[in-house]
C-alpha cells in the first residue's frame, strides 16, 4: 500500500558525496531495485529511507507521512517508520535460537505469548524451517540462516520491506531458488519491496522498476525492460544485459547516413528525432545481430561460447569486435566467414555526453 | 612364515607412517615443545609439590625434629589445620578470604570501568575519544606498583600505616585520609582494578568494534528501544568476552604481589601472595602449599573460561557493513562525561608520573617549596657530604644504575626473543594440527605458566636451579622470564595462525618453498603485527617485572626493578622515585617506539 517519495535527498560524508540530489517516487506495491556498482550509493540510499542513516539534505515521505525533512528538522527513528530490513549478512542474533530471533520483534510490540507462538509457527512453516526452531544461528547453513532472517523480518508484517543484497552470500543454485521465492513473497505479502543489488540479472528478473545509480547520481528510473531496450545513457546500457551491448564509435550526418566500424548505413529513428551531424556511439544488443546467409555484412568468427540454449559468438568485422547471440544449439567454426544483419533497434548515443539521442532502425 | 611376512609389512608401514609424521614441521615443533615445556613447567611444578612434603633447612627442621629432606605432612597440618594462636587462620584462611575479596572486587571494577569506557568509545559520539583511548592503556603499560606507590605517597600521613611521613595530601592540602582509604582492601582492589581496566577495555572494546552493527540495527528496525537493545542484544553478545576478561583479571589479581605489598603489608593486611612471600624465608614447605592452592585456583579459572567460550551460542565473526554503524548520540551529557573521563585518566595516568618526578627532586620529605628542591638525585655529585642517603652521585651519573638498566634491557630483549619466537612456533604447530591431542596438550602447556604467580614461579625456578650448577644469574633469569611470558606470545601466535587460512602456506608448499622460507617470507609478513605484539608484550612485562626476579637476582642492583625495591626498603625515597620514573619512561619509550615502527601494540595480546 504505502508509497515512498524521496525529494532532493543528498548524503555527504565530509567532502565525499555518497548520494546527490536524488528524486525517487516508489509507488505502492512496487518491487524496486536500487542497482549499481559497489560504492554508487545504493546501500546508503536504502539505509536513509529506513532511517539507519541520516541524509544531509532532502525530504523522505513514507505512506504520506514525512519521516525525514532536513529543513523542518524532522527525523523519525527507524523503529517509528514501520519498515522491515533484511541485511546482507542476515544479522541473526547469535545468542538466540531461531524461535527467539523471530519472536523478538513481536515481543517488542507487546503481543501476547499465544499470538506470538501462532505467528512464529506460521512463518516457520511458510519458510520451511520448522525443524530448526530450537537451533542457534551458528548451527545453520547459509541458506537456512537466510530463511530465518526473512522470517524475522516478515514477522511483524511490515508494509515496506528493505533488502540489502540479501542473496549475495548464497551459492548460485540457492540464489536462483530464493529469487523465485522472493518474487512470490512480494505477491503474497502485498507490501512494497526496496531491494539493493549490484547484480543486473537480479534487478531485471525481480523488480517492477529499476533505479540505476552511479557515483551517487541517479542514471535512470524505469521498468527493467524499458531500461533494457531504451537505456538513458551509455552507463545504463552497459550495465544492463549480459552479454553486454555492442558499442561502436561512429559518425552520423543530419540526413541520417551513419558510418561505424567500417559499416555504412542509414538510420531511421523510431523514437526521438533524427540527430544532427555529430560523433556518436552506436549501441546494438547482441541478440539483434542475426547470423544468416542473407545478411548484407560479412565477418570472421573469432570465438564461440555455446551453452546449449544459446551461443554467444564474437565476430571480427573490419577490426571491430561484435558480440552476437544466436538462440538454439548451434555452433560455428572459428575463423570461418559468416554473414550477418541488424534487426530490431539500435540506440544512438551522443559521444560527447553519452546520452541516448535516438532509437531506431539501421538500414544497410 | 606368513606371520613374519605380515609382521614385516606391518613394520614397514609403521616406518612409513612415522616418516610421514616427522616430515611435517608442525609435528616436530609440537613434539619439541611438548618435551621442553614439560621439563620447564611440569617438572618444576612436580618438584615443588614434593617440596610440600619435605623438611627444609632451618626452622622446619627444629619444628618437626626430622632431618632435612625427610617426608612430612607437617606443612599441610600447619597451613590448613592449626588452631593454636589462630595460626592457619592468620597465615592461610584470612589471606585466602582477602585474596578472594580483592580479586572479585577488582575484577568487577575493571570490567565495569573498562567495559563502560569501551562502550563509550566504540558505540557513542563521545568527545576526546582519541585522547581517551590513547591514555587509557597507560596504567596497563606501567608497572603495577606504579599506582600503588603513587597512592601511598599521595595519601599517606603520620597517623596511619608505618606513621613515617606525610604525603602530598596531608602536607600540601592538610587533609589526613583515614587508614581504610590509604591501606588495605579498598586501595588494593581499586589500584588492581585500575591496572587491569585497560585489559577489559582492550578485550571488550575489540568485541564491540568487531561486532556486526547490523545486529543492533536489526533490533532497532524491529522497534526495540535503546535499553532493551543494550540488555538483550549487545550485552549477551559481549558476555563471553566479559566473562573471560573477568576470569583473567581475577587470576591476575590473585597472583599480584607488589600492590598488596605496598598497600597491605604496612597495616598487616595480607593476601595469599604476600603471606606466601613471608613464609618463604623460614617455612618453605608451607609457602609452596599456598603456591599450590593459588595454582589450583588458576587451573579452575582456566577451565571455567574455556567452558564459557566454547558454547553453542558462539559469537560469529561474519562482519557486515559495520563501518556504517550509527553511533549513539550522547547529546548534552557528552561534554560532562568526556571531561570526567579525561580528569580520571589524568589522575590515573599522568599525575603519578608528575608525583614521582616531584618526589625525586625534594630534599626533605613533605616540603614541596621550590627552595627544598634539587636535581642532585638525578645528576648531582659528591652527595654523601650533603645528603644522608645512599649513593654519592645522582642516578644518571651512577654507573651501577646504567649497568642495571643495560642488564634489564638485555634481559627483556632476550626473554622477548625466546618467548616471542617460541610463541610463533607454538602458534604454527597448534594451528596446523588443531584439534589433535598433541596440539591441545602443547596449547595448554604453553598457557600454564600464566597461572603460576610470578613470585612462586621464581621460587620454583630457584629451587630447580640449585640442583644445576651452571644455571644461575642472567641465564636463570632469562630462562624463567622466557617461560613465564610464553603465554602472551603463544596466545597471540595461536590467534594469528588460526586467522590464516592453510591455503596460503600450501600455495607456497606446492611450488617447493622450504619450510623456514615459508615462515619467514609468507607467514610472518602477513601476520607481522600480531607476531610482533607477541614479542612486545614479553619485553614490556619483563622490563617492569619485579616479583619474578626478586628471588633470582644475584645481587639486588643487577636489574632496575630490584634496585628500586632495594632503595625503597632502605628508605631512599628520592633515589627510589627517580629510578621508578626511569623504569616507567623506558617502558613507555620501548612500547611507543615499537608501536610506531612496526604497528604492533600491547592491545593485541592477552594481559597479565
Amino acid at each position: 500500500m504505502p508509497e515512498i517519495i524521496l525529494k532532493n535527498v543528498a548524503k555527504r560524508f565530509g567532502k565525499f558525496v555518497a548520494v546527490e540530489n536524488l528524486n525517487l517516487n516508489i509507488e505502492s506495491n512496487a518491487f524496486i531495485t536500487l542497482l549499481g556498482p559497489s560504492g554508487c550509493g545504493k546501500t546508503t540510499t536504502l539505509r536513509m529511507i529506513a532511517g539507519l542513516e541520516t541524509p544531509t539534505e532532502g525530504r523522505i515521505t513514507i505512506d504520506g507521512k514525512v519521516v525525514f525533512d532536513a529543513d523542518e528538522g524532522i527525523n523519525l527513528p527507524p523503529n517509528k517508520r514501520d519498515v522491515g530490513f533484511l541485511f546482507q549478512n542476515y544479522a541473526l542474533w547469535p545468542h538466540m535460537t531461531v524461535y527467539q530471533n523471530i519472536a523478538f520483534g513481536l515481543e517488542n510490540l507487546k503481543w501476547d505469548k499465544n499470538r506470538i507462538r501462532t505467528r512464529v509457527n506460521e512463518l516457520l512453516k511458510m519458510l520451511k524451517i520448522e525443524q530448526f526452531e530450537k537451533r542457534y544461528p551458528s548451527e545453520l547453513s547459509g541458506g537456512q540462516q537466510q530463511r530465518v532472517a526473512i522470517a524475522r523480518t516478515l514477522a511483524p508484517g511490515p508494509k515496506v520491506l528493505f533488502m540489502d543484497e540479501p542473496l549475495s552470500n548464497l551459492d548460485a543454485k540457492l540464489r536462483m531458488e530464493m529469487r523465485t521465492e522472493l518474487k512470490r513473497l512480494h505477491r503474497d505479502t502485498d507490501s512494497t519491496f526496496v531491494y539493493v543489488t549490484h547484480d543486473q540479472l537480479e534487478a531485471m528478473t525481480l523488480s517492477t522498476r529499476v533505479c540505476i545509480m552511479e557515483t551517487g547520481v541517479l542514471q535512470q528510473y524505469a521498468p527493467p525492460l524499458e531500461m533494457y531496450n531504451n537505456p538513458a545513457n551509455l552507463f545504463v546500457a552497459d550495465f544492463m544485459g549480459n552479454p553486454t551491448m555492442n558499442f561502436i564509435d561512429g559518425h552520423i550526418k543530419a540526413d541520417g547516413s551513419i558510418e561505424f566500424g567500417g559499416i555504412k548505413a542509414k538510420f531511421a529513428p523510431t523514437s526521438g528525432s533524427q540527430p544532427g551531424d555529430m560523433d556518436v556511439v552506436v549501441g546494438i544488443r547482441p541478440e539483434y545481430i542475426h547470423i544468416d546467409e542473407e545478411g548484407a555484412m560479412q565477418g570472421t568468427v573469432y570465438s564461440t561460447l555455446p551453452s546449449g540454449m544459446e551461443t554467444t559468438v564474437k565476430l571480427d568485422v573490419n577490426g571491430t569486435t561484435l558480440t552476437a547471440v544466436v538462440f538454439g544449439d548451434v555452433d560455428y567454426d572459428v575463423d570461418s566467414q559468416v554473414s550477418f544483419s541488424f534487426h530490431k533497434a539500435a540506440v544512438i548515443f551522443e559521444k560527447a555526453t553519452g546520452k541516448n539521442v535516438a532509437k531506431g532502425k539501421l538500414i544497410v | 612364515m606368513e606371520q613374519t611376512q605380515t609382521g614385516k609389512i606391518h613394520l614397514s608401514r609403521l616406518k612409513g607412517r612415522a616418516r610421514a609424521w616427522f616430515s611435517k614441521p608442525a609435528n616436530i615443533i609440537l613434539l619439541f615443545f611438548l618435551v621442553t615445556l614439560t621439563v620447564l613447567t611440569l617438572y618444576p611444578l612436580l618438584s615443588m609439590l614434593t617440596e610440600t612434603f619435605t623438611v627444609h633447612l632451618g626452622r622446619e627442621e627444629r619444628a618437626t625434629k626430622l632431618s632435612i629432606g625427610a617426608f612430612t605432612t607437617y606443612h599441610f597440618q600447619r597451613v590448613f589445620a592449626t588452631s593454636a594462636n589462630d595460626y592457619s587462620w592468620i597465615q592461610f584462611y584470612k589471606p585466602l578470604l582477602n585474596t578472594l575479596a580483592v580479586s572479585v572486587t577488582s575484577s568487577v571494577f575493571a570490567i565495569l570501568f573498562g567495559g563502560v569506557v569501551a562502550f563509550l568509545v566504540t558505540r557513542t559520539n563521545l568527545k576526546y575519544k582519541k585522547f581517551v583511548s590513547a591514555v587509557f592503556t597507560f596504567p596497563y603499560i606501567m608497572p603495577s606498583w606504579t599506582l600503588a606507590l603513587f597512592w601511598e605517597t599521595f595519601f599517606k600521613n603520620v597517623n596511619i600505616g608505618l606513621k613515617t611521613s606525610n604525603g602530598i595530601m596531608a602536607s600540601v592540602f592538610g587533609v589526613f585520609m583515614p587508614e581504610w582509604f590509604v591501606y588495605g582492601f579498598f586501595p588494593i582492589s581499586l589500584v588492581l582494578g585500575l591496572h587491569y581496566a585497560p585489559f577489559a577495555y582492550i578485550l571488550i572494546g575489540g568485541i564491540l568494534r568487531n561486532m556486526d552493527a547490523n545486529l543492533e540495527e536489526a533490533a532497532t528496525i524491529l522497534k526495540t528501544n535503546r535499553s532493551r537493545i543494550i540488555w538483550k542484544i549487545t550485552l549477551p553478545i559481549v558476555k563471553p568476552a566479559m566473562l573471560s576478561t573477568f576470569l583473567l583479571v581475577f587470576a591476575s589479581s590473585m597472583s599480584a604481589y607488589s600492590v598488596p605489598v605496598f598497600l597491605g603489608s604496612p597495616v598487616r593486611y595480607y593476601v595469599l601472595s604476600t603471606s606466601m612471600k613471608s613464609l618463604m624465608n623460614s617455612y618453605k614447605g608451607q609457602a609452596y602449599i599456598i603456591v599450590a592452592v593459588m595454582i589450583l585456583f588458576g587451573v579452575a579459572i582456566l577451565m571455567l573460561s574455556q567452558k564459557v567460550t566454547n558454547s553453542r551460542k558462539q559469537f560469529t565473526t561474519v562482519t557486515g557493513k559495520s563501518g556504517q554503524i550509527s553511533k549513539i548520540n550522547l547529546g548534552k551529557a557528552n561534554v560532562p562525561i568526556a571531561i570526567i573521563l579525561v580528569i580520571v585518566l589524568l589522575l590515573v595516568a599522568i599525575v603519578p608520573l608528575v608525583t614521582f618526578a616531584l618526589e625525586s627532586v625534594i630534599i626533605k620529605a613533605g616540603d614541596y617549596s621550590l627552595s627544598n628542591m634539587t636535581l642532585d638525585f638525578w645528576i648531582g655529585t659528591g652527595l654523601e657530604k650533603r645528603l644522608d642517603q645512599g649513593d654519592s652521585t645522582g642516578i644518571l651519573l651512577n654507573p651501577v644504575v646504567w649497568r642495571a638498566l643495560g642488564t634489564s634491557l638485555a634481559l627483556a630483549i632476550t626473554c622477548a626473543v625466546i618467548a616471542g619466537t617460541s610463541g610463533i612456533l607454538v602458534g604454527y604447530g597448534v594451528a596446523k594440527r588443531r584439534g589433535s591431542r598433541l596440539s591441545n596438550w602443547v596449547n595448554s602447556l604453553s598457557f600454564f605458566p600464566y597461572l603460576m604467580p610470578s613470585l612462586a614461579f621464581g621460587a620454583i625456578y630457584l629451587a630447580m636451579a640449585s640442583k644445576i650448577s651452571w644455571l644461575h644469574g642472567f641465564l636463570l633469569m632469562a630462562l624463567a622470564g622466557s617461560v613465564k611470558y610464553l603465554p602472551f606470545a603463544s596466545r597471540s601466535g595461536v590467534n594469528a595462525m588460526l586467522q590464516l587460512s592453510g591455503e596460503i602456506e600450501e600455495a607456497a608448499l606446492i611450488t617447493g618453498v622450504p619450510w623456514w622460507k615459508r615462515m619467514l617470507r609468507v607467514i610472518f609478513p602477513i601476520q607481522k603485527s600480531s607476531f610482533l605484539s607477541g614479542y612486545l608484550l614479553p619485553m614490556v612485562s619483563c622490563m617492569r617485572e619485579l616479583s619474578l626476579f626478586v628471588l633470582l637476582v644475584p645481587t639486588s642492583d643487577t636489574i632496575l626493578t630490584t634496585m628500586l625495591m632495594q632503595y625503597s626498603e632502605k628508605g631512599w625515597a628520592q633515589f627510589g622515585n627517580a629510578i621508578n620514573l626511569l623504569i616507567i619512561i623506558v617502558v613507555l619509550l620501548v612500547n611507543f617506539t615499537v608501536n610506531k615502527l612496526t604497528g604492533a601494540s600491547i592491545d593485541k595480546g592477552v594481559g597479565g
